[in-house]
């Protein structure tokens, strides 16, 4: 099977990673470990400040906090409501599975800039939950529902909730029936078997919908900046900042503190969720 | 027979999908201790049957029983019972002890004994030493015997067994048939066998049920059922006959004299002079003479060697015939040959008519 005409199959698609992918990371890590600069791109000298300042700085230590907060809230959220969605769209006959699932998908073709303005238009001083509260007499002003984080981890959790449920209700759909129903064989009842066999083997579907959701939450930008305004700013949101300031190679450095939160977040998800485990092969 | 006696009685059972009628009015006991094979081809109901006695799907009429219980309507984790599945179905998060404790777990026995029948049951299916392993670890016979083992620690009134072997090559397949049955016999379990295949359900069972479309056609002992069936179907499903349809001329005693289009047979029957008869014939029972002497001509149209036995297909004026022999002496048959065929008549059998 193995020819060498499939190692050269591979040389394009290579080139095309190490050129417009693997080349400009490195260079940004580059960027991220110089002085700034107020003409150039990056200054001269050499300097590893842009990680330590950042790191040591009980500013960007909250800002972390806070987005670390932010994506546990939202994942758990996606968690919790997605997963008896996806049950319940998996019980569904194939057919209306498609359908369902179809119906899942069409907001995520509505822009996120449009449905953040949606939601500041419900969210607003003057948008529809506050004039509808004022006049049914329930509260005497306007509630300050939008620029808060509340209204970040609303915004986030409607736009990625549909990745969790797809990502469950599929690994669910594809579950050979036959391992509940040697649960219910061997006594456990409906409940058991959901606790000690459907919701393991479900794994690999979890750990993939969580994964997407962790990974859109982090680098999500629009939403924030919309939804959370100068108040509630998260990682992503000081990254801008720097670049809008210039500070570029202090924003290559908080691009890399992202990055490697991510890889660790990554990480610990596959740990704890361990996929593989029932998916035939490594642990 | 009665109820104390049977693990598992069916009642007059019908199950349908939709217009399809699986499996119809169906009744059957299973008694303690035997196998007993479902046999048919794909589609025939014996599937369906045996989730109707696990309870994964509830008759539309009829009654289920196990050991005189009355559990047409109890779900199948109040039933007593324990099954294997084609698929084996071993759970892929869990090694091969814990998959071997589910059903204790599930029941609630305590740690330490569970661990012992655990221990017993792996032993009894020698593989005891791959306790630690997970499922993906373990080859198709290996992670055969860990669900046999998960099946058995229970302790049910009866094991299901849905083509378990079916996924294994020839030769594991003939070797777990075999321990398969002597492990059956060691502990005493009712088993209910589904399975497609004859040979395994005459090596494995003591009672066959073979079903077609739904109905049960003709259960009996493995022996009773290959060399007295009651249909053409029977006849044709658990190996190859020579079917020939003829008309009762004569009576000798309790020999009959039928007239075929091939010319005169004789069989042991109990029918009336003027009877139409249909016929069958094993082809190891026909024997093939030199064209001089009594027995129904035919001629030889194809001879396949098949290592200990020769298979020779001939033409009659009644049809195709068959006949198996053993390769044990010397023999110089060729294709053309004319033959005279010829059988013990105890040899033939008398199918219900109407089932043609």
């Amino acid at each position: 099977m193995r020819t060498p005409w499939a190692s050269v199959l591979l040389v394009p698609p290579l080139a095309m990673i190490l050129l417009f992918f693997v080349a400009p990371v490195l260079y940004l890590f580059w960027v991220s470990l110089h002085e700034a600069s107020s003409s150039e791109l990056y200054g001269a000298a050499l300097t590893v400040q842009n990680y330590v300042g950042v790191l040591g700085d009980s500013f960007y230590l909250a800002i972390i906090r806070r987005t670390l907060g932010v994506a546990a809230v939202i994942l758990g959220l996606c968690v919790l409501i997605g997963y008896p969605v996806a049950y319940f769209v998996a019980l569904q006959p194939p057919r209306r599975r498609m359908l369902v699932l179809l119906l899942l998908l069409f907001p995520l073709m509505v822009s996120n800039v449009v449905r953040a303005y949606g939601w500041v238009a419900i969210l607003g001083r003057r948008g529809v939950l506050n004039t509808s509260l004022g006049s049914l007499g329930l509260i005497d002003g306007p509630l300050d529902l939008l620029y808060t984080i509340p209204a970040v981890v609303v915004g986030l959790m409607t736009i990625l909730l549909p990745y969790m449920v797809i990502s469950i209700a599929n690994t669910l759909a594809t579950l050979d029936r036959s391992y509940e129903e040697a649960a219910q064989a061997l006594g456990a009842s409906p409940f058991r078997t959901f606790l000690h066999v459907t919701l393991p083997l479900s794994t690999p579907g979890v750990a993939s919908g969580t994964l997407l959701v962790l990974l859109l939450t982090l680098s999500a930008y629009v939403t924030i900046t919309l939804l959370g305004g100068p108040r509630s700013k998260l990682l992503v949101s000081m990254i801008y900042d720097g670049v809008t300031a210039f500070q570029w190679p202090h924003a290559a450095a908080l691009a890399f503190i992202l990055l490697a939160l991510a890889l660790a977040l990554t990480a610990l998800i596959l740990s704890v969720l361990r996929p593989g485990r029932v998916q035939g092969t490594g642990r | 027979m009665n109820d104390a006696q049977a693990d598992v009685r069916l009642a007059a059972v019908t199950k349908s999908f939709g217009p399809v009628v699986a499996v119809d009015n169906v009744d059957l006991e299973i008694r303690r201790g035997t196998i007993f094979s479902l046999l048919g081809p794909s589609g025939c109901g014996k599937t369906t049957t045996l989730r109707l006695i696990a309870g994964f799907e509830r008759p539309d009429a009829g009654e289920v029983y196990i050991r005189g219980e009355r559990v047409t309507s109890i779900p199948p984790y109040r039933r007593n019972f324990s099954m294997v599945f084609q698929s084996y179905a071993l759970f892929p998060h869990l090694n091969v002890s814990e998959n071997v404790a589910f059903g204790l777990r599930m029941r609630g026995m305590a740690r330490a004994d569970r661990a012992r029948a655990v221990n017993d049951a792996l032993e009894l299916v020698k593989l005891d030493a791959l306790a630690d392993r997970y499922p993906r670890q373990l080859s198709g016979g290996q992670q055969q015997r860990v669900a046999l083992a998960r099946a058995i620690v229970i302790r049910p009134a009866v094991l299901l067994l849905d083509e378990p072997l079916g996924a294994l090559d020839k030769m594991l397949r003939e070797e777990m048939q075999i321990e398969l049955r002597s492990l059956q016999q060691r502990l005493g379990i009712t088993a209910v066998f589904v399975t497609h295949d004859q040979e395994e359900a005459l090596t494995l069972s003591d009672q066959v049920a073979v079903m077609r479309n739904g109905v049960i056609e003709q259960t009996g002992p493995p022996r009773e059922i290959y060399d007295r069936p009651r249909t053409e179907f029977v006849a044709g499903f658990l190996g190859a006959s020579n079917f020939l349809a003829g008309t009762v001329v004569a009576l000798e005693g309790g020999t009959a004299i039928v007239e075929t289009p091939a010319g005169r047979a004789s069989l042991l029957a109990d029918s009336r002079i003027g009877d139409r008869v249909r016929i069958a014939i094993r082809p190891e029972r026909l024997r093939m003479m030199r064209d001089d002497g009594l027995g129904l001509p035919a001629r030889i149209r194809d001879i396949v060697y098949r290592g200990p036995v020769t298979h020779f297909y001939m033409d009659s004026a009644g049809g195709p015939l068959l006949s198996y022999q053993q390769n044990a002496g010397a023999q110089d048959w060729s294709v053309g040959d004319a033959v005279r065929c010829t059988w013990d008549p105890e040899s033939a059998v008398v199918l219900d008519s109407g089932c043609a």
